[in-house]
């Protein structure tokens, strides 16, 4: 359990990595 | 097409069948068949998942999406990895330790017979109808790309699919899904190499890509808060997250998926893969179109992305029309790329206001050659009286057939056969599956019923669904307007069988009664929704879920509800 749970936060960082990374990509092109 | 690239589609299609047919030994019994024994490999189903999500419309449609419209469909899929946490949380415990073949099986363990019932029976009208559509779209662009007729393209994709999921079962749908994702990835990764060595040497990738934020295409999310536009990053967070959750957590074609695991923590780690690829992937799909619109600035485009349009349009008594357009549209384009270079150069070396008077330039010549188009499609609306007429699904098959390598165009053409056939297979086998464990074997034909006769009754099963997806296939090839319908009609239901699922596993009182009765009152708020208002359907999820939950908590109290069982029997 305690290794899923660790899995689950892992997913949550990317996540808010990927939609920072996407808003990042937005605003520098437009 | 040349010789060397049928022969690729011709082996691709060829190994595929053979590799699934090699999968039958181990198909021996129903649990064979339909659940793989529960012995495939997490990251074996975590790429089955993908592939069976990624159909050929996502190749052709999606690309041509972000041909005209750039990167905004991305924010779809922005909730995809909550739903998958919240998916590993809930639905794959409840449905590995039940240790049910289907996820309607665990709901008359919780309700009762008829709740099972109609929702496996809403599973197979809706799933059943779409199977056909995931045939048809592909198949009737590849008839025009392959020069063949569109019942041909039809059985390519059907027939072949049909044979090692009937034969091989889900062991078979598996592994194919896994190397038929790899050759997916592998042709998408392709064509974006391509496109982007084919830009002009005097315009870098970074000056592109300013070029494609102006026109909008570069924009991933959209915080305006409007109900009525399609793709935001609300409805994609809010709305699309229950579409998500339905999808993989109730959709026996995805159930089916993380069922094959080996354990509840296998399966659920299987789904996490996509939690972090499906967005990557997705971006990588929509950024082709990106590209191919870039691309297309510096090289001319078709007016028409359908050839076989502009062949009957050349024909017709408005060929004079045509050409007069042709010239127009042959002009806006050169000044197009004129001012795209115009542009590339002052974003290099150019002051602010030099910078943003070169890009309305360019934005007002890109104006004029969507306006050329605008009437080149009209026309084409008018000469072929069909109204709904446009060309988005031929650009990236356009693409590839006229700027790709030999050798690449074949390695493309069977991905996109293998985009479509991975998504066919398990489909196929979900249809077989609630056929025969929901209803087969539920009725009558009792748990009784030997293996070796499940067994063959299951691989007729799958040929009879294949043989009704492909029939459907040609009807909605031939009638274009049926596979919007088709889409619209499951989009009916998907909330509200997530409302059903919500209720058995979040509301220990709710009874069989409840869970009916909320059902048809989901579908019919949902329906209300959708015919009477132009709220963006990516909401009528969350509104489906809510209704159900609601009315089948109401109902449930009313009825008396349902003593709460003293331990784990939920």
């Amino acid at each position: 359990v305690k290794g899923m749970s660790r899995a689950y936060v892992r997913v949550l960082i990317v996540w808010v990595v990927t939609l920072t990374a996407l808003y990042v990509f937005q605003r520098a092109f437009s | 097409m040349h010789w060397i690239d049928w022969t690729i589609i011709a082996t691709y299609l060829t190994w595929i069948v053979w590799d699934g047919l090699r999968m039958t030994k181990r198909a021996h019994n129903i649990e064979g068949y339909f659940l793989a024994s529960r012995s495939i490999p997490w990251w074996a189903v975590g790429l089955s998942v993908m592939a069976t999500q990624l159909s050929a419309i996502t190749m052709i449609g999606t690309t041509g999406q972000g041909y005209v419209f750039g990167m905004s469909l991305l924010q779809y899929y922005y909730a995809l990895p909550i739903a998958m946490i919240l998916v590993s949380l809930t639905f794959v415990p409840f449905f590995h330790n039940a240790r049910v073949f289907t996820a309607y099986e665990y709901l008359e363990r919780r309700f009762d017979g008829k709740t099972r019932s109609l929702t496996a029976l809403l599973f197979l009208l809706s799933r059943g109808m779409s199977t056909g559509v995931v045939i048809s779209a592909p198949a009737v662009v590849l008839s025009v790309m392959l020069g063949v007729d569109v019942t041909t393209t039809c059985l390519l994709i059907g027939l072949p699919t049909a044979l090692y999921t009937m034969f091989g079962g889900v062991q078979a749908v598996t592994w194919t899904d896994v190397k038929q994702m790899f050759l997916i990835v592998f042709g998408l990764v392709a064509a974006v190499i391509v496109l982007i060595m084919g830009l002009p040497d005097s315009v870098g990738i970074g000056e592109a890509l300013t070029i494609a934020g102006a026109t909008g295409r570069l924009q991933t999310m959209d915080f305006r808060v409007d109900p009525t536009i399609t793709y935001t990053f609300w409805s994609g967070t809010l709305g699309a997250l229950f579409l998500f959750v339905s999808y993989f957590g109730t959709d026996q074609s995805q159930v089916q998926r993380f069922l094959t695991a080996r354990s509840v923590d296998e399966a659920r780690t299987s789904l996490l893969m996509s939690a972090y690829w499906k967005i990557p992937l997705q971006g990588l799909v929509l950024i082709i179109g990106v590209f191919m619109f870039l691309f297309y600035i510096f090289t001319p485009p078709p007016m028409l992305f359908n050839p076989v349009h502009d062949r009957q349009i050349r024909q017709s008594a408005r060929a004079g029309d045509y050409l007069a357009l042709e010239q127009r549209f042959s002009d806006a384009i050169e000044a197009r790329r004129k001012a795209a270079e115009a542009a590339a150069a002052m974003d290099r070396g150019g002051d602010a206001v030099a910078r943003s008077l070169s890009e309305a330039a360019f934005l007002g010549a890109d104006e004029r050659v969507k306006q050329v188009r605008a009437q080149a499609v009209e026309l084409v609306r008018e000469v072929s009286g069909d109204r709904t007429y446009n060309d988005v699904n031929y650009v990236f098959p356009t693409f590839v057939m006229t700027h790709l390598p030999v050798g690449l165009i074949g390695l493309l053409m069977a991905a996109i056969f293998a985009a479509a056939m991975s998504t066919i297979s398990a489909e196929l086998a979900s249809l077989s599956t609630a056929t025969v464990i929901d209803f087969y074997r539920r009725f009558g034909h009792g748990q009784s019923a030997d293996d070796r006769k499940l067994l063959i009754v299951s691989r007729l099963s799958t040929g009879a669904w294949a043989v009704f997806a492909s029939v459907v296939a040609v009807f909605a090839a031939e009638m274009g307007s049926l596979i919007e319908v088709v889409n619209r009609f499951g989009s009916f239901f998907y909330g509200s069988i997530l409302g059903v699922f919500l209720l058995a596993i979040g509301w220990p009182r709710a009874n069989g009664t409840g869970a009916s009765v909320g059902l048809f009152a989901g579908m019919a708020t949902v329906g209300y929704v959708a015919t009477t208002t132009s709220i963006g359907f990516l909401w009528h999820n969350l509104i489906g879920a809510v209704a159900v939950f609601v009315v089948g908590v109401i109902v449930s109290a009313i009825t008396g509800g349902r003593p709460v069982p003293a331990s784990g029997a939920r």
